[in-house]
């Protein structure tokens, strides 16, 4: 028995030192910053990565005033950008109303081939340069890696890849203007509007008409509808000679494509490569009627070449409309 | 010493032998094969009905005319609307459940051959054949 009260009770003290010890603070030293060069990158443009379209970062370098400066500053990307690439030769910070403010750290960009340079010319120990590499045609379908690097004048340097980034396959076309009665054979191939003249030139590749109508017994208002559509969905319209393809239709509404309708509310969705691919359009009619404003559609041309998403950025009671476009080779 | 230790095993004893009986006293509720409840109501029928598109937005022409008796929902929709692609919607009295379920968009095109669900009430004794009429309002 009192074998069993000793052993309880150092049992007891252990227990009571254990907790003592879990309480301890522990120290805290403050880290040693680096005396080398340092750099850091982030990407920061948002959505899938479309030709013609910016891909924006952000390469913050910056070494010890005590051992050097900052000599220069070059991105080097898989594939040469388009023109257009450039990178800031400003550095930027954020004044107390939140707007960003430049201050010029070295010659503007130089950019010969993939390699785009900034030369410091001022005494500059930390800067934050921004490379806005715009998605050249030969990167459809591939991946781009961007790599930064950053000089000192002790002779140091420093580099950063970024990336893979995927570079979407389809195509965007924005703020295309339709009319009844006028601009209002659309062609998904073509990525263009034509009038009655032009859309008998270009007969092969009309995929839709637009048209409106103010039917009072009956919502017909804004509509997409394929030329080979029943005729009691293209009321008083007589299509231009040749124009009689078909295609696949799919109505929807609010979802606005952060792309195609960059100032919405709420536009906060991207579509991307994969919705193209993997939307199933098989069992949809081929018109779309009482379409308004923030609606969208979805089509599939005929000869399943190519399917797009149609949003209706604006639409007016007088019979126009302003619609963009992302569009989808699928052969 | 040791009587109290033999009188504390026994209380152990009688409390574990109470709180078994109480355990198995405890009522089970009934649930069907999809985990919902069983009940004991009778009502069963449909209480309004939606019909909406390929984008979620209803395409109804007024309201639906829902027939307790006759057992039909009658529905006219807009015109232009795509028929194959449909999202029907029954809200049902209490504690009913609906045969089929409905899995999404429906192809009810066939305009001719009235698509039927059955509704079942709570107590799952009465079962309720509905067909859905839909007409297609005129331009």
């Amino acid at each position: 028995m009192r074998h069993q009260h000793i052993s309880f009770s150092i049992l007891l003290l252990a227990a009571l030192a254990l907790s003592g010890t879990s309480c301890k603070k522990s120290g805290y030293a403050l880290p040693t910053p680096s005396d080398k060069l340092q750099n850091e990158a982030i990407k920061r443009t948002l959505g899938p990565n479309i030709v013609g379209q910016p891909i924006e970062f952000a390469y913050a370098m910056a070494i010890l005033p005590s051992k050097g400066k900052l000599v220069s500053c070059t991105a080097v990307a898989s594939i040469a950008g388009a023109p257009g690439t450039y990178m800031e030769n400003r550095s930027f910070y954020t004044a107390q109303n939140g707007a960003d403010v430049g201050v010029p750290v070295g010659t503007p960009a130089v950019t010969s081939g993939a390699t785009t340079t900034v030369t410091y010319n001022h005494d500059t120990s930390a800067a934050t340069l921004r490379y806005y590499y715009i998605i050249p045609e030969a990167a459809r379908g591939k991946t781009v890696t961007v790599t930064f690097t950053a000089t000192s004048s002790d002779g140091e340097s420093i580099s950063t890849v970024m990336g893979p980034y995927t570079i979407a396959k389809m195509d965007m076309k924005l703020n295309m203007k339709v009319s009844d009665g006028n601009l209002m054979y659309i062609s998904i191939g073509d990525t263009a509007v034509y009038n009655a003249t032009d859309a008998a030139a270009h007969a092969g590749s009309v995929d839709l008409v637009y048209l409106y109508r103010n039917i009072t017994t009956s919502a017909f208002n804004h509509a997409l509808v394929a030329p080979a559509a029943d005729p009691q969905y293209l009321p008083g319209v007589t299509l231009p000679t040749g124009v009689n393809r078909t295609a696949k239709l799919l109505k929807t509404f609010n979802l606005n494509d952060h792309n195609l309708a960059p100032n919405e509310q709420y536009g906060g969705i991207f579509i991307d490569d994969i919705d193209f691919q993997t939307i199933d359009l098989s069992n949809s009619p081929n018109y779309t009627i009482n379409l308004k404003q923030d609606a969208g559609v979805w089509v599939e041309t005929a000869d399943g070449k190519y399917r797009a998403y149609i949003f209706f950025n604006a639409v007016t009671t007088t019979g126009t409309a302003t619609i963009s476009m992302k569009r989808y080779a699928l052969k | 010493m040791e009587i109290k230790i033999k009188n504390m095993k026994k209380i152990v004893f009688i409390i574990i032998v109470l709180a078994s009986n109480l355990g198995a006293c405890k009522k089970t509720t009934p649930v069907d094969a999809n985990g919902l409840l069983i009940t004991t109501r009778r009502e069963c029928s449909v209480s309004s009905f939606e019909l909406q598109g390929t984008d979620f937005v209803s395409v109804r022409v007024g309201a639906a005319i829902i027939d307790t008796t006759a057992q039909t929902v009658k529905v006219t929709v807009q015109f232009g609307t795509d028929l194959k692609n449909l999202y029907p919607q029954f809200t049902l009295t209490q504690d009913c459940i609906l045969d089929p379920k409905i899995p999404g968009l429906m192809d009810l095109s066939d305009l001719a051959h009235p698509r039927m669900w059955t509704v079942i009430s709570g107590d799952r004794q009465i079962k309720k054949v509905y067909s859905l009429l839909i007409t297609v309002q005129p331009r």
